[in-house]
């Protein structure tokens, strides 16, 4: 079966984690394109193809940190459930905060699933691909206009 | 509006005087003078001022607070024992002693069951000084008192304080320790997966060391979080039936029961007022650690429980290899262990907890262990609540 070249966008400040995302993906069947930003306003620009971000490809998911430089990861979900297309893509919370509050709040605003990092490396690939196998070879992703 | 109060000097007297700051409540001045003289006799140099109403008397307290308010009981416009009120309105601790024409004892009685500190009749006025000089005593030493206690407060304010910012830390320290650490882990494991047997095999030996220390660390940090959780977490106490709590903890140990050939017994359990979670997790700890610690036989563990006044003491014995009378404080210090990591895995974090627990928790924890011929650990725990305390009484 062919595979579409699917977009993931991750959202998150740190280049060893962001690297790491890559390492996972790297060689699996999906063959994501990742595309990652530092911080919260770079993430909506990027999402709003602003400034530098104005040929950005909209993204089929979105890996999302929740403490972001500028804008937390929070206010970039908010805003992303609050636009009208940008509210149909898939959010996976992928941060290293247990905290029941962080958990609650992501849900409460439409996070669709909330994934702690791991802290071992095996740990750590195995969420990563298993979020790539969930969402880009199980789930039924909101259709593209192409697609309808 | 009468005028303010009378001021009366000083009068000779031969004896040491002890200045005294009066105010006294009368409208007859002729009994006024007789209570001046009468404390004047005895040794007391007065400065007073005389008032008969209740606008007088607040005046004159803020004006010139006194070290003792005499009060007629009974007065045409007012009452002596409204003097009280004010005096607990402005919050002033003065004794204040009635003197009186005529007052039964069961008026005086009632009179100083709301709080006069002593009366005297008219015709007794040689009694006064002593009066006076027993109230102002007591007052001293009430003002001791309520210095020394406001002192402890003040300490066990701080030390609470203290405490607080030393959890807080340790928590902030530990959470912002791990995200630093996850990347030391995940790339020195990613460099033993990928460079393993390309490099030499010192190399191999160097990554190995670095991915074990960081894996180490990272298990510490968590304990370290657990532990501090403890003390952060808010206790909702409430009554716990130990039965059902021991019921759920066999069962999230029944694996290691069942590795270990385990076999828990224990007495009926009673009822204690805790925290249920943390009542858990120290039945869970202290069981755990009699199946980790185990001898060659299998283990056996008993869970027992006495009243012991007001509480319960819970003991946890089993046949493991004990610990020496030298060690029975230590195991709760955080950290501490006794063994090496290789016989007994773990970081020496269970005990800290229990201790923990059972601190926050109103009890006590201690060990009872000879080495080779098992462990007991005992603590104690509230049977009931504060306020069943005082509806049992």
């Amino acid at each position: 079966m062919m595979h579409l070249l699917l977009e993931l966008l991750v959202v998150d400040d740190n280049p060893a984690d962001v690297a790491l995302i890559s390492e996972a993906l790297a060689g699996t069947k999906y063959h994501s394109k990742v595309t990652s930003v530092g911080d919260g306003v770079e993430a909506l620009a990027f999402l709003y193809r602003r400034d530098k971000f104005v040929h950005a490809v909209r993204p089929d998911l979105v890996i999302l940190d929740l403490n972001l430089p500028k804008r937390d990861g929070l206010a970039v979900l908010a805003a992303m459930k609050a636009g009208p297309d940008l509210r149909l893509i898939p959010v996976v919370i992928f941060s290293t905060s247990q905290l029941r509050k962080d958990i609650m709040r992501s849900y409460e605003m439409g996070a669709n699933c909330y994934v702690t990092k791991p802290g071992n490396l095996n740990g750590f690939f195995s969420a990563i691909k298993s979020i790539e196998e969930f969402w880009f070879g199980f789930v039924n992703l909101p259709q593209k206009e192409s697609n309808g | 509006m009468s005028s303010a109060g009378t001021k009366l000097g000083k009068q000779d007297c031969a004896a040491p005087q002890t200045k005294l700051r009066a105010l006294l409540v009368e409208d007859n001045a002729l009994d006024a003078a007789l209570v001046l003289r009468a404390l004047n006799k005895d040794g007391f140099e007065v400065a007073a001022n005389i008032v008969q109403d209740e606008a007088e008397f607040t005046r004159s307290l803020r004006a010139h607070p006194p070290e003792v308010v005499l009060a007629d009981y009974n007065l045409p416009m007012w009452k002596g024992m409204d003097a009280l009120k004010v005096l607990r309105a402005e919050a002033l601790d003065i004794p204040m002693i009635l003197v009186s024409g005529a007052l039964g004892d069961v008026t005086a009685v009632e009179c100083i069951r709301q709080g006069a500190t002593d009366y005297v009749l008219k015709d007794g006025l040689a009694r006064l000084p002593e009066v006076v000089r027993r109230a102002l005593r007591e007052k001293q030493e009430r003002s001791l008192r309520h210095q020394i206690e406001q002192d402890l407060a003040l300490k066990v304010d701080e030390l609470a304080r203290s405490n607080a910012d030393l959890e807080q830390f340790a928590y902030v320290a530990s959470h912002d320790l791990q995200e630093p650490l996850r990347m030391v882990t995940a790339y020195t494991q990613l460099l033993a997966e990928r460079y393993r047997g390309k490099l030499d095999e010192s190399a191999d030996k160097f990554i190995g060391y670095a991915s074990e220390g960081a894996q180490r660390m990272q298990v510490l940090i968590q304990d370290l979080l657990a532990f501090s959780r403890v003390g952060r977490q808010e206790t909702s106490s409430a009554s716990v039936d130990c039965n059902d709590v021991l019921k759920e903890v066999l069962q999230s140990l029944a694996a290691a029961i069942a590795e270990s050939g385990a076999v828990v017994t224990h007495s009926e359990l009673p009822a204690v007022w805790a925290d249920r979670t943390q009542v858990a997790q120290l039945l869970q700890n202290l069981i755990g650690n009699g199946i980790k610690f185990r001898g060659p036989e299998p283990p056996a563990i008993s869970v027992l429980a006495e009243k012991a006044d007001e509480r319960w003491q819970f003991s946890v014995s089993d046949n493991g290899i004990g610990i020496a009378p030298e060690y029975a404080e230590n195991i709760f210090i955080v950290f501490q262990r006794l063994h090496a990591r290789t016989e007994y895995p773990g970081n020496g974090i269970g005990l800290a907890i229990c201790k923990k627990i059972v601190e926050r928790n109103g009890g006590k924890i201690w060990a009872e262990s000879q080495p080779g011929s098992g462990s007991t650990f005992k603590f104690t725990l509230p049977g009931h609540g504060p306020e069943e305390r005082i509806v049992a009484q």
